[in-house]
């Protein structure tokens, strides 16, 4: 068979199956294999485990803020978790060790990472690069709902006798090895399951997408005129692709020395902590990787549209993100500098990643390059996408200082981390998911998200946020450790306690204030002013279609004439110039029709 | 096209013959008497050796676009990063 | 197909010049090659930092019988290629034959490690920490003990998991010859059996691999 016929039996194969009917409820919103349909499935319940995230930090900030003091309306709370006395009920320190626990992993695996793989991988990588859907549409459909069963297991180990998994969310070994540590038995067996299954979930989700895009792009669309969202999530997908299974191995380990008996990392039978943190590391380096890099991608589309300038140096954008993901593999033990590993180690990993920093750089210069006597519409998406670049460069600043073996001496398991950790997850990933969300809200419901709401969310979000996790720079460079249930117990860091009442207090309305964005959300599906194809003016493909595109996207196959950037070019009379535009010098192509199913 | 046509006579039951008596070496020579990075190595060099037969005449890389091979190969380079960064903790 | 000629919108970029499905097993056998290599690397690891809780060739673990295992799980790659080469000519019945020979060396293949863990747990040689004893082969039962816990933990799993992947193969293998004698694959359309090749053939690899760190250094 011709290349030709492979690829058109491809395309047609992802097509799916064009019914000419309606298709049942079940088939269109439940089991859908549409990946736009897919993609707002991962949003709304990752939204949702955005939303637990939050409140459990909250209630870790209550006792953080006012230690040991009962919490009004903690009664609600099983005994085992809050004690009740008058006044509420006092946190128990089991259940803050669940809480920091939980947070970390509900807010990574559940929140920020299927927001932008599943949602924004999904949503769109097929309408970026011209394709009527993912390779393998059922298997995208699996991806979700294996996703949705790791979610239960993990909400369910709160409510197991001994409650939910208290080891951190890194679950070093032996502490996670063995219940009479933590006190938590069948909790962290099932966040291990939960992760496994996630596991699988995540890997389906890879294979599609490195195939979809490798496979799948439209006439004209080289490498080099992908979008970088696309490019972003491509470069991701690889990093799922490779990283997951090292975690795989390594829960499936610690599984067995929890149930089964074995000793893979019990010290007492000669096992190895020290092989977990390696085994963990490995694929926790990459990890992060794939909560950055998308948001970068999104990033990027955003503020190149939003400044009407072509994306400074585009090609160089590429080979940082590729650059950063290679070097990405070699600088896990940065996690491990106190651990008490080979000081030779300390060494190599500390020069490879401090060589990290420097693509990371390049894409902030080219970000502010782009911005540079750009024509700024400082609408929402706009304004989350420049504090996405601001607070990354100070998360990504305080990383260097993380980097220097030295150093972190002092500031590992501090709160200096705990800083960095949120200015590059939250200043960083969830600023460019605000961003992202918003942008391409209107092509995902054919409506246009209230403005005003928007930037009233986006004001309180970034004060308040910085008013957290700023000091907190402090708290760690004074001593204050991570994951403590009362620090005040230390004498030296008793002078911390009303830094952290006023983070709480802060973190109270900063959380509050996330309730504007869900109301601007839920307002603008019903009455959103509704919206063209193209309502920011923007050269992708995804917007040559209609808010909401239809099954299959594209009726006719798109040819691609250019890049994506082509902003403010004296090609065109408007300020844009959409990638499957034809040139004024060359007639359009005979269209071809999308193939219709087998 | 001529890949598709040199693919359909690959020498499968030659790599059979190949890859049955590697394996029958490979058990005698693990209980040979000479220093074991002697073996090691040498086990290590026939395992692979039949690995790379099974992928590329079985698995038909051999056959398909050099992109694949690269796409294949891709993993390699992280399973010794692994084992030497870890390795190390040895020494 | 150029960049030029598929710019003219007749043909879709040609990527991998691979079609989708052989792609995308592609892409998955990659991350289990990783999957492999944490669990394989880990044994590496632990038996450098304990060597003693190893023992040598031959002693715990019976090569005579995995080496004859071996060389079924060998044939039986013989025999998925062939159930391939078969298709490809739309030989319907030499696919199903050959196709019924791999599941049957397959499934040989798992019952022999069945009956070897069987005997060598019934030899104390366990994955468990605390009630590991291995004794070795052949040797009266109240000998000393052979090894460590790590050996036998790191044995059962890499070889447990890749017993499992040969199982999950075995049944994927009766889903596709259900499908052939279904009529589904022929000259023109044979995917399903490809990628089900290339997934054994890869089963198979890892074995080699296994076999040698395991069972011969």
């Amino acid at each position: 068979m011709s290349t030709t016929q492979h690829d058109m039996v491809n395309r047609a194969e992802a097509g799916g199956h064009h019914d000419h009917h309606e298709p049942p409820f079940i088939r269109k919103y439940i089991f859908s294999t549409d990946h736009k349909t897919i993609a707002k499935q991962f949003m709304f319940v990752s939204l949702f485990f955005l939303v637990v995230g939050g409140l459990l930090a909250t209630l870790m900030r209550w006792q953080l803020g006012f230690p040991s003091q009962p919490m009004p309306g903690g009664g609600v709370f099983p005994d085992a978790m809050m004690a009740p006395t008058p006044g509420g009920a006092i946190m128990l320190p089991e259940f803050y060790n669940s809480l920091v626990t939980m947070h970390g992993t509900i807010m990574i695996f559940f929140a920020i990472m299927p927001l932008l793989v599943g949602l924004f991988g999904n949503l769109l990588i097929p309408l970026q690069i011209g394709a009527p859907d993912m390779a393998f549409p059922r298997l995208n459909m699996a991806s979700f709902w294996l996703a949705v069963p790791a979610g239960i297991l993990m909400l369910a180990s709160f409510a197991v006798e001994g409650g939910a998994a208290g080891a951190g969310w890194t679950s070093y070994a032996p502490l996670s090895a063995s219940g009479e540590y933590t006190g938590v038995y069948l909790g962290q067996q099932l966040w291990l399951v939960s992760l496994a299954v996630l596991g699988f979930s995540s890997l389906a989700g890879a294979v599609n997408y490195i195939s979809t895009v490798i496979n799948m792009r439209a006439p004209g669309m080289t490498w080099f005129r992908i979008p970088l969202a696309t490019w972003a999530l491509f470069i991701t997908a690889v990093l799922v692709l490779l990283a997951m299974p090292i975690l795989a191995g390594a829960l499936i380990m610690l599984l067995f020395d929890q149930t089964i008996g074995t000793a893979f990392f019990l010290p007492e039978f000669d096992g190895e902590p020290l092989l977990w943190q390696h085994l963990f590391w490995f694929f926790g380096h990459p990890e992060v990787y794939i909560l950055i890099l998308p948001a970068m991608g999104i990033a990027s589309e955003v503020i190149s549209n939003r400044a009407r300038k072509p994306i400074f140096g585009y090609h160089s954008m590429v080979l940082a993100i590729i650059a950063i993901a290679f070097l990405g593999w070699i600088v896990w033990g940065h996690h491990m500098f106190q651990s008490g590993m080979n000081p030779m180690l300390g060494t190599s990993f500390m020069i490879s990643t401090m060589a990290i920093a420097v693509p990371s750089a390049i894409k902030t210069f080219n970000w502010l390059a782009t911005l540079w006597k750009g024509d700024l519409h400082l609408d929402s998406p706009m304004l989350y996408a420049i504090a996405f670049v601001s607070l990354f460069i100070i998360g990504g600043l305080s990383g260097v200082y993380m980097a220097s073996t030295p150093v972190d001496v002092y500031i590992h398991d501090t709160y200096f981390i705990v800083a960095h950790i949120h200015y590059v997850l939250f200043g960083g990933s969830l600023f460019a998911i605000f961003a992202g969300i918003t942008f391409w809200y209107p092509k995902m419901f054919g409506r246009l998200m209230n403005e005003r709401l928007n930037k009233i969310h986006f004001l309180l979000t970034f004060v308040f946020y910085n008013l957290v996790f700023w000091p907190m720079h402090n708290l760690g460079l004074q001593g204050m450790m991570r994951r403590i249930y009362d620090f005040t117990q230390y004498e030296y860091l008793q002078p911390l306690q009303p830094m952290n009442r006023f983070i709480t207090i802060c973190v109270f309305i900063l959380v509050a204030s996330q309730s504007l964005y869900a109301i601007s959300f839920f307002w603008s599906l019903f009455k959103g002013e509704k919206a063209t194809n193209n309502p920011w003016n923007s050269n992708g493909l995804e917007w040559t279609v209609p808010s909401p595109p239809p099954h299959g996207n594209f009726a006719e196959m798109p040819v691609v004439y250019r890049g994506p950037y082509e902003y403010s070019s004296p090609e065109s009379d408007t300020d844009f110039l959409p990638q499957t535009t034809p040139p004024r010098d060359r007639p359009a192509p005979a269209p071809v029709p999308t193939p219709q199913g087998a | 096209m001529e890949t598709e046509a040199r693919h359909k006579h690959p020498p499968y039951m030659l790599v059979w013959g190949v890859l049955f008596v590697l394996t029958m070496v490979e058990v005698f020579y693990a209980f040979m008497d000479i220093p074991k990075v002697y073996i090691a190595v040498g086990l290590i060099i026939m395992a692979v050796w039949k690995a790379l037969l099974v992928a590329l005449y079985y698995m038909h890389l051999r056959f398909e676009p050099k992109r694949l091979w690269v796409l294949a190969a891709s993993p390699l380079p992280l399973v010794v990063i692994l084992l030497t960064f870890v390795l190390f903790e040895n020494f | 197909m150029t960049t030029h000629a598929a710019a003219v919108g007749r043909a879709p970029m040609p990527g991998m010049e691979v079609y989708n499905l052989k792609l995308g097993m592609w892409v998955f056998l990659l991350s289990e090659v990783m999957f492999f290599t944490g669990l394989i690397g880990s044994y590496i690891i632990l038996r450098f930092a304990h060597p003693e809780h190893f023992a040598q060739p031959g002693v715990v673990l019976n090569v005579p019988l995995t080496a004859f295992n071996t060389f079924i799980l060998i044939c039986s790659s013989v025999t998925m290629v062939k159930a391939f080469a078969a298709i490809e000519q739309g030989d319907q019945k030499g696919l199903k034959r050959w196709l019924l020979a791999t599941i049957a060396l397959g499934t040989l293949f798992v019952g022999v490690q069945v009956v070897e863990y069987t005997v060598l747990a019934s030899e104390g040689f366990v994955p468990m920490a605390e009630a590991y004893h291995a004794i070795g082969r052949g040797n009266p039962h109240d000998g000393p003990a052979l090894g460590g816990p790590l050996y036998g933990a790191t044995f059962y799993t890499m070889t447990g998991f890749h017993g499992t992947h040969v199982t999950i193969g075995v049944l994927c293998m009766w889903f596709v010859l259900w499908r052939a004698s279904k009529g589904a694959y022929t000259a023109q359309s044979y995917g399903g059996v490809e990628i089900m090749g290339l997934y054994w053939h890869f089963v198979d690899l890892v074995w080699i691999i296994l076999f040698t760190i395991v069972y011969l250094i």
